[in-house]
């Protein structure tokens, strides 16, 4: 990057980071100041130095994702600056971490963040084609579907599909033998189907909104050469690259900071994952941050394997399809089997992605007693208990308003964050953010609200009167940083498309740089920007690692509540006070989708439409 | 400007704009007073931590803001916070946290206003670092009287071929009473002195009879109830719990019996040493208010089916009616030895056991 964040000046010696320019005038009164041509040759010496919106960004950047990552990392080299140790440099934490399991762990990661991204991305845009591109009933649900499936806790499919399969469970009740399923499921297929389901929702954004964007005449183009439907796929997944990888590098990022799917659904299997011994670390006491920060080294390598693939596969490519000539893509009529066959695949996937969680919550919200000996009965009373309670509403409220302002404030920021890396390929900035942003995925959540203990609850910022740690302010910040990243990835897709010249369009004919922004650029990517606010809102609602390390004393996030209730065994009522902050979160996904139609101008909702 | 820079600009505009105006106007509904009387911060893990707090206020006027979660994320928190704790007191289950508090010196001696009874005495610590203010017990053994036909006397009977592929207890890297138990069995069979082996031999010999490991109480209680296995080794509140909220039918008949030795596992108020003076006078006053005769009874109103099922530490102190009697034959496992071994025998377990 060229812009420069500090500049020298001569009056103090000191840098400046105000950014004020030191023009002649700056010299001090009496001092003999240079001559005009001094100050020319000066100042085309001297490195034109601005604090420009950009260097902004980044610094904002830097002080909620790279700060407290950075920090944590440095634990692993020097416990002492951080107060967790004595040693101002080992590696004694690494020679702690980097044992057999800690390197089995690692290879079982890889394989299941591998396969987990590949099948996401696959089912993710096999749904997405499936939805804009042909005439199959009932596409219009699948944007609920998608949600649904993002809300859903992995902890309520992992329960679902045990008390399907487990001994004495539902499938042995109704007098199916499960046993040859429950094998295979419990250990590294289940834990990739339940990963899958989670990360096929980022997937179908991330792709959905890019295969919006690409007009019809590639395809086109491929038949009039005589391409047949095979051909025209291969070519429309070329060039939603930048959308793919995104959905490949997000999911395969999640999939390896997992420890809970792992944890439940293995536990029988004794399938070890790289996390197991980075939480075995900070969860028993003494809690060992030095451990952790070396197993999340372990992990930022598994995130810059995942960058240098998509690096190489995207390479010296251009992806900007959509301009002013892109023509509406057209719906493929489809025959009365095919229709058939897209339809009970669909349920397939809608029962197994959704309808075993529904169940397993079902079994834990509606069954009195649950986790009791004895008989159940099936009631609401969990239900009524938790509606009436403050211990629902309050924090309900509470994570709501700072969902919503988290979600608003993400995507402006996402937006650019999204324009940055769609130059990925160019500059050293969209590498240097591609990396932070999917380190700060692939490292636990955790791991990200440690790094933000360590860096603003210093004694040295206290001092200076910065009082962030223990406030909202700061609680909403860690939740900005850490949906960011998958948001940014999510418009990624739709923003790699635009092409210039269509602003240089607007501009040649007189539009200033913000109206041209506003009415060419705002328009197309409207709807992803609409997206991914509700992606935003409905994943801080119920984020829980964060919420659980930086919320303030006397303010509970919802996710807090509702783990304590099932840490308290209250299987009932946290799972009844779960469902419905869901259900409080697809109301307002509705509402959303709603209010774009009723309030955005038509054309706004047409472009990268169908015919 | 280029295009990405006015984007940035235009975008850290209206961040700001949102964030101040979204988090000023929450913030302003959280503010708190300045005054003599300084709030205390209690970060606490247990089921009668928010009616404890709320009688103290209303007998002293001293403020309590509750950090209320379980114990690891708290105990995560407190670890991260060293530099520059933000908690006056700390309340959770199991001493060996405390312990390791005490030896990086975070802690501040207290000698609370208490009368201990055998068990109480057994807990407190030397240096009177921290305070117990009742105690459950790891392991109990519950079990389906319907079903099983055989009780177990010892641990060693469950090596038996009554017990094959019948016995099941929780995972200690996600069961945080679960380390404080296999720790018990070690100390009981090797101790501080004769080493982890012959635990480890014990576990090693419980694994080839089949043991079942599941996640955490609920999971154990729920393979319990669906037949997958006769026997459960939970904490002893939640087993207790259980009994009291299931109802016994003819298939469904739970009971617990606790086989020697049990391992004490207390709940422990600890107050930081960093507090102000005036916290610290306060932070002694809510410890001796928790061990007061008053305390104990407000700390039964809590969880009535959970974590006030506790036995009482200090004389005189009332107890809930479900809770049996004390085991008779009980240990106090040194939290400063077995504390630090912690990681190294939950990793083996999961190596090994799991």
């Amino acid at each position: 990057m060229s812009h420069q964040l500090v500049t020298f000046d001569r009056d103090t010696g000191r840098s400046r980071l105000d950014g004020t320019h030191v023009g002649a005038g700056a010299w001090p009164v009496g001092a003999e100041g240079p001559s005009p041509d001094e100050i020319t040759r000066s100042q085309s010496r001297r490195v034109r130095a601005r604090f420009t919106p950009l260097a902004a960004f980044w610094v904002l950047i830097g002080a909620i994702i790279i700060l407290p990552i950075a920090l944590f990392l440095c634990v692993a080299f020097s416990p002492a600056l951080l107060g967790q140790g004595t040693e101002w440099f080992t590696l004694s934490a690494f020679a702690t971490a980097l044992n057999g399991h800690l390197l089995l762990g690692f290879v079982n990661s890889l394989v299941i963040g591998v396969t987990t991204a590949v099948l996401s991305a696959a089912i993710a845009f096999g749904l997405a084609w499936i939805v804009q591109r042909t005439d199959a009933p009932g596409r219009r649900i699948w944007t609920g579907v998608i949600f649904a499936l993002l809300l859903t806790p992995s902890y309520l499919v992992a329960l679902g599909w045990e008390r399907l399969l487990e001994p004495n469970g539902v499938l042995q009740t109704l007098g199916f033998d499960p046993s040859g399923a429950r094998d295979v499921f419990y250990g590294p297929v289940g834990i990739v189907v339940v990963l899958t389901v989670k990360g096929v929702p980022f997937a179908y954004l991330a792709i959905s909104n890019a295969l919006r964007g690409l007009g019809h005449e590639f395809e086109d183009a491929v038949r009039v050469h005589g391409g047949g439907p095979f051909a025209s796929i291969t070519v429309v997944i070329t060039l939603l690259g930048p959308a793919i990888w995104a959905a490949l590098a997000i999911v395969f990022a999640e999939s390896v900071s997992d420890f809970g799917v792992a944890s439940t659904l293995a536990n029988d299997a004794h399938f070890t994952v790289a996390t197991f011994t980075l939480y075995n670390a900070v969860q028993a006491y003494p809690v060992q941050f030095p451990v952790a920060a070396a197993v999340s080294w372990i992990l930022l390598i598994l995130v810059v394997l995942a960058l240098v693939a998509q690096g190489r596969a995207l390479r010296g490519r251009s992806y900007r399809v959509l301009g002013g000539r892109s023509r509406p893509a057209v719906r493929r009529r489809l025959s009365r089997p095919a229709k058939t066959t897209v339809s009970v695949a669909l349920i397939g996937f809608v029962v197994a992605a959704l309808g075993v969680p529904a169940f397993g919550a079902v079994s834990a919200s509606l069954i009195s007693g649950l986790g009791t000996l004895g008989t159940h009965e099936w009631s609401l009373a969990n239900y009524s208990r938790v509606i009436g309670s403050p211990s629902l509403s309050d924090p309900l409220a509470y994570s709501a308003e700072l969902a919503a302002i988290t979600a608003t404030v993400t995507v402006i920021l996402a937006v650019v964050c999204a324009r940055v890396l769609a130059s990925r390929g160019t500059t050293a900035g969209g590498r240097l953010l591609d990396l932070v942003l999917l380190a700060a995925v692939a490292l636990p959540g955790i791991v990200f609200a440690a790094g933000y203990i360590f860096a603003y609850n210093l004694p040295i910022t206290q001092a200076l009167g910065i009082h962030l740690y223990g406030t909202t302010a700061l609680l909403f910040l860690a939740y900005l940083a850490t949906a960011l990243p998958s948001t940014s990835r999510v418009l990624v897709g739709s923003m790699s498309q635009i092409q210039e010249s269509m602003m240089h369009a607007s501009r040649v004919h007189g539009q200033g740089a913000v109206r041209s922004w506003l009415s060419i650029v705002l328009p197309v990517i409207a709807r992803p920007v609409i997206s991914a606010w509700l992606l935003t809102y409905t994943a801080t609602l119920l984020e829980l690692p964060v919420s659980q390390l930086l919320a303030p004393p006397g303010s509970q996030p919802i996710s807090v509540g509702i783990t304590a209730a099932l840490s308290k065994y209250d299987f009932g009522g946290g799972t009844a006070m779960e469902i419905l902050a869901i259900l409080s979160a697809l109301a307002v996904v509705g509402l959303g989708y709603l209010l774009f139609r009723i309030l955005t101008p038509p054309g706004w909702r047409h472009l990268g439409g169908t015919q | 400007m280029n295009v990405t820079a006015r984007l940035a600009a235009f975008g850290l505009v209206a961040a700001s704009v949102v964030a101040l105006a979204g988090c000023s106007s929450i913030a302003a509904a959280g503010t708190s007073a300045k005054s003599a009387v300084e709030p205390l911060v209690l970060y606490a893990a247990e089921g009668f931590d928010a009616v404890v707090p709320k009688a103290f206020t209303a007998k002293t006027g001293i403020p309590v803001t509750v950090v209320d979660d379980s114990t690891g994320p708290l105990l995560t928190k407190v670890a991260a916070e060293r530099n520059n704790p933000q908690w006056s007191m700390l309340w959770v289950d199991g001493a060996t946290a405390f312990a390791a508090l005490d030896s990086q010196g975070q802690l501040l001696p207290y000698q609370a206003n208490a009368s201990w009874n055998a068990a109480g005495k057994s807990i407190l610590p030397a240096d009177h670092s921290y305070n117990p203010t009742g105690t459950t017990v790891m392991a109990a053994l519950i079990y389906n009287a319907a079903r099983a036909t055989d009780v177990p006397k010892t641990y060693q009977d469950l090596l038996g071929a009554a017990y094959t592929g019948k016995v099941g207890m929780n995972d200690p890297s996600q069961s945080g009473p679960t380390y404080p138990f296999i720790a018990g069995v070690m100390n009981q069979l090797g101790g501080t002195s004769g080493g982890i082996k012959a635990g480890e031999t014990y576990f090693a010999k419980l694994k080839a009879n089949g043991v079942k490991v599941f996640p955490t109480n609920g999971d154990t209680l729920h393979a319990l109830e669906t037949g997958q296995i006769q026997y459960g080794l939970i904490q002893s509140s939640a087993a207790t719990g259980e009994v009291v909220k299931a109802k016994a039918t003819a298939d469904f008949q739970p009971k617990v019996v606790y086989l020697p030795k049990s391992t004490l596992l207390p709940s422990i108020i600890g107050i930081d040493k960093k507090i102000s003076a005036v916290q610290q006078a306060e932070a002694k006053k809510f410890v001796d208010y928790v061990l007061s005769p008053e305390g104990q009874a407000v700390m039964l109103t809590g969880d009535p089916t959970g974590d006030s099922l506790f036995w009482p530490v200090v004389n005189s102190a009332p107890s809930l009616k479900a809770l049996p009697a004390f085991p008779t034959d009980y240990q106090t496992i040194d939290p400063v030895f077995w504390g630090a071994k912690q990681p190294e025998i939950v990793t083996w377990f999961d190596t090994n056991v799991k």
